[in-house]
């Protein structure tokens, strides 16, 4: 029939138009983020690393920087770690590579700035800033 | 006149009352009362695009399963507010070596024909500004009127592409103009009359819609192409043209042009209302049920019915996709058109039968 294409067309949108909406509404509905989510920071866990310095020699950008110091013991320790997520891919390849599997990605990808600074991100402080809230949040659940 | 009284009637027969001792003479109450409807015309137009603006975008998004604008006021209703106040706002810029009156000119000329065409529209029994003898005639000639500017606007622009888009509208809105015209004189026929209030008297019975349905398709087809919606938006055609003759335009010279597209759209739904839809008649039923909708003033009737039509203008909208522009000169030269003509004679040949039976 002429014009059936058009009304089967109409009829579509018609039922789109009483159907729910699939829209997440960002900021008061946080999005429900997969299992293997890339694109956050890196997650440091300062106590298990090892300092081997893996992550950074696996970085094809270059996006980790860490610097080491031998202890009393003359253990490796790490001295700094610093994440560029301006030069990341987001590849994993740190991820994979680190022996005692001490890092992982947050899942926090808000974190755009209005300098390329604001995307340097040094992950010792995080990790101790973390611990810390953690330590205050145990406490008050104790408490 | 009906004796149950609409209550904008008895308004404006109070308002007539409190001016007749104010000003002393009739003919000034006259002037002072159609002042007054100038004043709800120009409201009517407004309000109607604020409306239509946020209508529009609630039912692009759920036809696209999102929700539309929902952060300015509950449910996004106060967004065409915010957008009108940055409009207002925005700098207005001439570009260099435009044809300065014309260019002026051009969204003046297309509002104010817009607005004069709304003094017909049978609002409901009684309550329509002018009641002229030729009220569809006039309203034609008013509407045939926009091509005008749409090419003053292109062609004062200093811009080749402008100038192209002005012309492709124009060729585009005569294309349809014919057919559009050729529709309604079907209704006419019938009618024997282009007053609007004969012709909404005229379905008491039935509606037009279900005597002329060929001339109703054609109709919508052509008053989507007049008022330049999709599949006929070829005047704005984003990624093809830009914004065709209006690409120079800003701020609230832009604005004008966009209020006239939704003024427009009102105005080709409030006229299918008028001659398919039987105007501010209440739906025909029997018994007490249709006693009840009977009920219901006909100003109502006549907006529910010309909302009706705008909702299946902007349902078209997000629905189909562009034409191309020599598939849309084809379609309205060689299908419209004699479809249309053929209407016509088929109408006449109809009224001729109709009388050879009944006059025996
Ligand atoms: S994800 Fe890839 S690019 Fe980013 S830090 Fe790890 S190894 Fe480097
Ligand atoms: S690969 Fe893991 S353990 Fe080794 S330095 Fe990097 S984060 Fe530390």
């Amino acid at each position: 029939m002429l014009g059936k294409g058009l009304l089967t067309g109409m009829a579509v949108t018609l039922r789109e138009m009483f159907r729910k909406n699939v829209t997440e509404e960002y900021p008061e509905v946080q999005p429900d983020l997969g299992e293997r989510f890339r694109g956050g920071r890196l997650e440091l866990n300062v106590s298990k690393c090892i300092a081997c310095g893996l992550c950074m020699t696996n970085c094809p950008n270059g996006s980790i920087k860490l610097t080491t110091v031998k202890d009393e013991n003359n253990k490796r320790q790490l001295n700094t770690y610093v994440h560029n997520t301006g030069l990341c891919l987001f590849c994993n390849l740190c991820i994979e590579a680190c022996p005692p599997k001490c890092i992982e990605w947050s899942k926090e990808f808000a974190y755009s700035g209005y300098s390329r600074d604001a995307l340097i991100f040094d992950c010792m402080a995080l990790d101790k800033q973390q611990s810390a809230e953690d330590k205050s949040q145990t406490t008050e659940e104790k408490g | 006149m009906k004796d149950n009284q609409d209550i904008l009637l008895t308004i404006a027969a109070t308002l007539r009352s409190f001016l007749d001792p104010l000003l002393g003479q009739p003919d000034a109450v006259d002037v002072a009362m159609y002042g007054v409807g100038l004043a709800v015309i120009l409201g009517i137009i407004f309000g109607n695009a604020v409306i239509l603006v946020w209508a529009e975008r609630k039912v692009a998004g759920y036809m696209q399963s999102r929700p539309g604008p929902n952060r300015v006021g509950p449910i996004g209703l106060l967004q065409t507010v915010a957008d009108t106040i940055k409009l207002i706002t925005k700098e207005d810029i001439r570009p260099k070596g435009v044809d300065r009156w014309v260019w002026f000119l051009a969204p003046v000329v297309l509002f104010v024909p817009t607005l004069a065409a709304y003094a017909v529209f049978p609002f409901s029994d009684g309550l329509i500004a002018v009641d002229l003898n030729i009220g569809l005639f006039y309203f034609l000639a008013i509407a045939s009127t926009v091509t005008i500017p749409f090419l003053m606007a292109g062609w004062a622009s200093n811009n080749k592409y402008s100038l192209l888009g002005g012309m492709r509208s124009v060729a585009q809105m005569v294309s349809y103009e014919i057919p559009l015209v050729f529709s309604l004189v079907g209704v006419v026929m019938l009618v024997g009359s282009l007053k609007m209030s004969s012709i909404v008297e005229a379905q008491s019975g039935i509606w037009f819609v279900f005597l002329q349905p060929v001339a109703f398709l054609i109709y919508v087809i052509a008053a989507t192409a007049e008022t330049n919606r999709t599949p006929f938006d070829l005047v704005e055609g984003e990624s093809e043209i830009v914004a065709g003759p209006m690409t120079e335009y800003s701020g609230m010279k832009w604005s004008l042009f966009f209020l006239a597209e939704y003024a427009n759209l009102f105005a080709v739904s409030a006229i299918a209302t008028t001659v398919f839809l039987g105007g501010w008649q209440p739906l025909p039923m029997p018994g007490a049920l249709g006693e009840m909708l009977a009920a219901i003033p006909g100003w109502i009737w006549f907006a529910a019915k010309t909302y009706f039509m705008i909702f299946l203008f902007m349902w078209f909208r997000w629905t189909f996709p562009r034409f191309r522009v020599d598939q849309l000169m084809a379609f309205g030269w060689k299908v419209l058109l004699p479809l249309a003509l053929a209407n016509i004679l088929v109408t006449g040949v109809g009224i001729y039968a109709y009388r050879m039976a009944i006059g025996g």
